[in-house]
Order: structure tokens, then sequence, then C-alpha cells
């Protein structure tokens, strides 16, 4: 049987002093190059465990471990998000100041990176995104289809093992959605990464080969 | 070909989406550091003066009271002065600061006809004053600025002068100044038999005494004979008359002043700055920065900021001594020169500066929860 990249276990998050417990005993396991599709109603707290599974908050109990040690304890939380999780969000959240590929570069100056490497990484992953023409572009002269495009090819710059996206198509039309679908799913296969969507779209989650949904904090099925 | 993002020109990109307030916040620093650059060099510049003051007349020691700039010492303790068997020439003076004309104030130095200090004057035209008259030369710079000549008349303080001489001085000082007969000045101030202190040349010191421990025992012995007094090294009465330690109190106080607002002005763009980035500080961490380079990217702007502001600050500084040495109230004291050293200092506070200012907004900024920072509105 293959080892668990993450496990979940009895995973609880609480805010406001323990007056709003988003997770309430969360137990999962995700393998290695696993495409999951986490569903759930507003509020259910999906995104909650998005977060924690990508290091990004801490549980209030519970743990999470990546390859078998705990993050935040073990693993030291700005390695794991630097060099193990690539982030996709609905609001793509490119930086304005910067062209496309200047913002793929931006994850990349978390690691010694030589700065001829990183735009030449950055311009290929923006190649592979079908983004060559508007390398230096910025956000605002770009559709949103193409942010998030660029979006991606930001999540993928140190080469992670793990993709998060937070309802990465929650702000486009059905045909951009399709594209970017299609484009999360291509990088799965070809790269054998893990890649967890968050979504309200059931469309969208019935595609994944695993579908889990989530209500008032717990795992339904 | 796609443009390489280098940290540095991350930062630059973020200070420049504000251009306006970055160059206010610029403009603030660069005035602070100006203000240094104007008043230090304006200080030093007038230090250097008094150096060059005693230097060029061979004076090597000042005997003046302990406490006081306006000394006053009895006349009459010249005759033990020189009788000192270092001292080979006592010049007894007083020296004021007088108001010439409403706009024009001046240096004013009384000696007597013999003095040796004459040695660094050069006469433009006419000639020395007498012992016992009411005669004055003044200095190059001086008669320009009064339109003077030589023959003409001079008021100060209601007692009128003829002009016998104009000199060329080998300092600024000199160059602005007045110089009467010792008996004269004496009579004007209200100091009859009392000077303000004198100017004493030492004999050459005796073949194989080190010269700075032929001046300590120089000093020693004339204030041996003449207890009470000071025998002060020309160069340090040059640094600690209190002409000279009043400029640089004022200088270093006001320039402080400046800094101060220039820091917080950075410290202000910088929070602000912070505040409205708190949501890509969050979409930073979430993508693999850790806190200290946030830390960092926000430090190394402020220092941009504070380094942008110390050049531009030299130059509003350079300008400003440029205007002093150009006008009549000032430019018997300033020169427009600047050492390296002065100029060094300045951009080393300007960046010290970036670096105060930055750091409580990097601080703020590293320790945003990068959940809480990617909600942020």
């Amino acid at each position: 049987m293959t080892s668990p990249i993450l496990e979940v276990r009895k995973l609880c998050k609480s805010y406001d002093e323990g007056r709003i417990e988003a997770l309430r005993g969360v137990d999962l396991s995700i393998t290695a190059s696993e495409y999951l599709a986490i569903s759930g109603p507003s509020g259910s707290g999906k995104s909650t465990l998005l977060q924690l599974l990508g290091g990004l908050d801490t549980a209030t109990t519970g743990e999470v471990l990546f390859q078998n040690a705990a993050l935040g304890s073990v693993v030291n939380l700005d390695e794991y998000r630097a060099r193990q999780v690539g982030f996709i969000f609905q609001a793509f959240y490119l930086l304005p100041t910067l062209t496309a590929v200047e913002n793929v570069q931006v994850p990349m100056l978390a690691l010694d990176l030589l700065p001829s490497n990183r735009a030449q990484r950055a311009e290929s992953l923006l190649r592979e995104m079908g983004m060559e023409h508007r390398l230096n572009q910025y956000p605002n002269q770009l559709s949103a289809g193409e942010r998030q495009r660029v979006a991606i090819a930001r999540a993928l710059a140190n080469a992670p093992s793990i993709l998060l996206a937070d309802e990465p198509t929650g702000n486009l039309d059905s045909s951009n959605s399709a594209r970017i679908m299609e484009i999360l799913t291509g990088i799965q296969k070809q790269r054998g990464m893990t890649l967890i969507i968050i979504t309200h779209d059931n469309e969208i989650a019935s595609c994944a080969p695993r579908h889990i949904r989530i209500r008032d904090g717990r795992i339904e099925s | 070909m796609a443009s390489q993002l280098s940290f540095t020109g991350f930062a630059w990109k973020n200070l420049w989406r504000r251009r306006l307030r970055t160059l206010l916040t610029l403009w603030g620093i660069g005035m602070a550091i100006g203000a240094f650059v104007a008043l230090v060099g304006f200080s030093r510049s007038f230090e250097h003066e008094w150096l060059r003051l005693y230097s060029s007349s061979g004076t090597d020691i000042a005997v003046v009271e302990k406490a006081f700039l306006n000394t006053s010492v009895d006349a009459s303790l010249e005759g033990k002065l020189a009788a000192v068997p270092v001292v080979a020439q006592v010049s007894p003076m007083i020296f004021n600061v007088i108001d010439l004309t409403p706009e024009v104030n001046a240096l004013v130095f009384g000696w007597r006809a013999n003095s040796y200090e004459f040695g660094s004057l050069t006469f433009q035209s006419g000639q020395h004053f007498e012992d016992g008259k009411p005669e004055v030369i003044i200095g190059d710079a001086l008669a320009t600025t009064l339109n003077k000549k030589v023959g003409e008349s001079l008021d100060i303080q209601g007692s009128t002068f003829n002009v016998s001489g104009i000199y060329h001085g080998g300092t600024a000082l000199e160059a602005g100044a007045v110089i009467m007969p010792l008996d004269q000045l004496q009579q004007l101030s209200n100091l009859q038999g009392k000077v303000s202190g004198f100017h004493v040349r030492l004999r050459p010191a005796p073949p194989g005494e080190a010269p700075d421990h032929y001046l300590k025992r120089a000093q020693n012995e004339i204030e041996a004979a003449l207890p009470g007094l000071n025998a002060q090294l020309a160069s340090e009465r040059a640094s600690n008359n209190q002409f000279v330690a009043l400029a640089h109190a004022v200088a270093w106080g006001t320039s402080s002043i400046a800094l101060l607002m220039g820091v917080l002005g950075i410290a202000n763009t910088m929070a602000m700055s912070v505040f409205e980035r708190t949501r890509e500080i969050g979409i930073l961490r979430a993508i693999g920065w850790k806190s200290g380079r946030i830390v960092l990217l926000i430090e190394t702007e402020a220092v941009v900021l504070g380094f942008a502001g110390g050049i531009l600050g030299l130059f509003f500084g350079w300008g400003s001594l440029r205007l002093l040495s150009m006008l009549p109230q000032t430019a018997s004291i300033v020169s427009s020169s600047l050492d390296a050293g002065h100029l060094l200092k300045a951009l080393g506070l300007s960046i010290l500066s970036g670096i105060l200012a930055g750091a409580y907004p990097a601080w703020r900024g590293s320790h945003l929860s990068p959940v809480e920072a990617i909600r942020h509105d």
C-alpha cells in the first residue's frame, strides 16, 4: 500500500475563543499523486481544511502529517510552503506591480536560485500554460482566465509535490473553467503531483477520482 | 525576452507604485539630510577657518581665561608672558563680533600695530593703521560687501574710523573682518587695560625634543607663570572656542530634529505601505516567503528610501552651503567645500534612518498571520 503524503488526525480548528468550530475532528489520508476534490456548502470548513493542509494555519487540536512528520513541529511551515506546496486561489492574488513573468518568479525569490534561472523557469512555465504571448503584461492587462493561468504557473514555480487549489474556477466563466481544469488535471497526471481542489461545483468535484464532502466541520462521505 | 526579477527590483517596484508618496518621503529625508550637510558643514567650515586663522598667523598657543570666550585678561601680564623662556613673541588681542550695518556683522580684532599676526595679511591698497588713531583696516571680502575704499570712513557703534588699508586675508574669517588698534577697540568695548587674551609664537623646539612634548611643556610653563590662565594649543582653541562649540551644538541639535522628522516620514510611509499591502504580504507568506525575508523586503524598501533621500540631501546641503558662501552675512565664515568624511557620514545617517524607520513596519509585516493577511481587505 502507498504511504500517505498527507495525513490528518482528529483535526479541530476553532475561532473566536472556541465559539466557532470550523473543523470538528477530521481524519483524512491522502496518497502521493492523488487527485482529490473537497466540496461542501459555505462555512462547512473546507477552506479551513485546505489552509491547514497547506501549512497556512495551525490546528487547535489534532495534527497534519506530511510524509509522516508533523507540520509545525517536525516540519517547518515556511520551508513546507516554499518547497512542497503550491497554492492557487479563487481571486488569483497576483501582485499588481509585477508582470506575468515576474509574478511567477516571486516564489523563487524564497529559494537560492540564480536570477537568470528564475526568469528562464518562469518563462518556461508560462509557455506551458499557453501564455508565451503575455509574459510582460501586468495582471490588469490580462483576462480572468489568463490571470489564473499565471497563478497556476506561480504555484508550480518551486516544483512542489502538492498543489492546493481553493475554488480555482470560482471567478471564471464556463469555457475558462473548463480550460483551467484541463490544465490542472493535465499537470497532475504529467507530473504525478498530489492535487487537492476545493470546489462548490459538483460537476468539477465529480470529475476527481476521489471526492469528499464536508458539512459542519466533519467529513460526510 | 522575459525580464528578470531581483529582490531589490521588487522592493523598488513596491515603492514606485505610490510615486507621489515616495517622492514626498524622499523630499522629506532629503531636506533632513540636506540640513545635516549644510549645518554641520557650516559649523565645520567655521572651525576650519578658525584653525587656519591661527596657523596662517603662526600662533602656537592662545592664553585666555579658563572658562570664557570673551575673556577679560589684564593686559599688563604681557611682560610676564614674554619673559617665559619658550615664548618668542606675544600679541595681545581683543576680538568681538560687531554689527556694522543692520545686515552685516563682522569679527572685529584689536591688534597692536607691531603685532606679528600682520604677517599673514597682504595689503591690496593703503597701509597699516597706527596705534592710538581711529583707523581700521578691513578684509577684501568685507570691503566689497560694504563697498568701502581706502580713505573712506566706517562707523562702528557710533564712532567713526578711517579705512587706512584693505588687505587680503589668508582665511575667510580674516577676509570678512575688521582689524583696528588694540587701544581703540579697548575704548570701544570699555575694556581699558584688558585684552581677550594673548596669542603666542613659541621659539623653535630644542633639537631632540619631540614637537608634541615641546608644546605640552610650553603650555605647562606658561600656565605656571600665569596662574589662573589657560594656555591652549591653537588647534584646541580653534575647535573648543565657544563660537565653534555653539555652532556645532546648534548644527547637531537642528540636524537631529530634522533627521527625526525624516525618520518619522519614512516610518509613516512604510507603515502605510505595509498596511495597504497586508494581503500581498499574506500571499508572499503563502508562497513560501519566510518572515525574515518579509523583514528584509520592508527594510530594503526603507533603506532605498533613506539612501535615495540621502543622495538628494547631499545636493540640497551642498547647494545651501554654496548659497551661504555667497551671502554677505555668512560669506566670511562659510566655505562651500565639503570633505568626503562628512558626506559619507551624511549618507551613513540616511541609511541608518531608513533602517530605524523600517524596523517597526518590518516587524509588523513579518508577524502577520498568512491566513488573516490573505483575508484582509
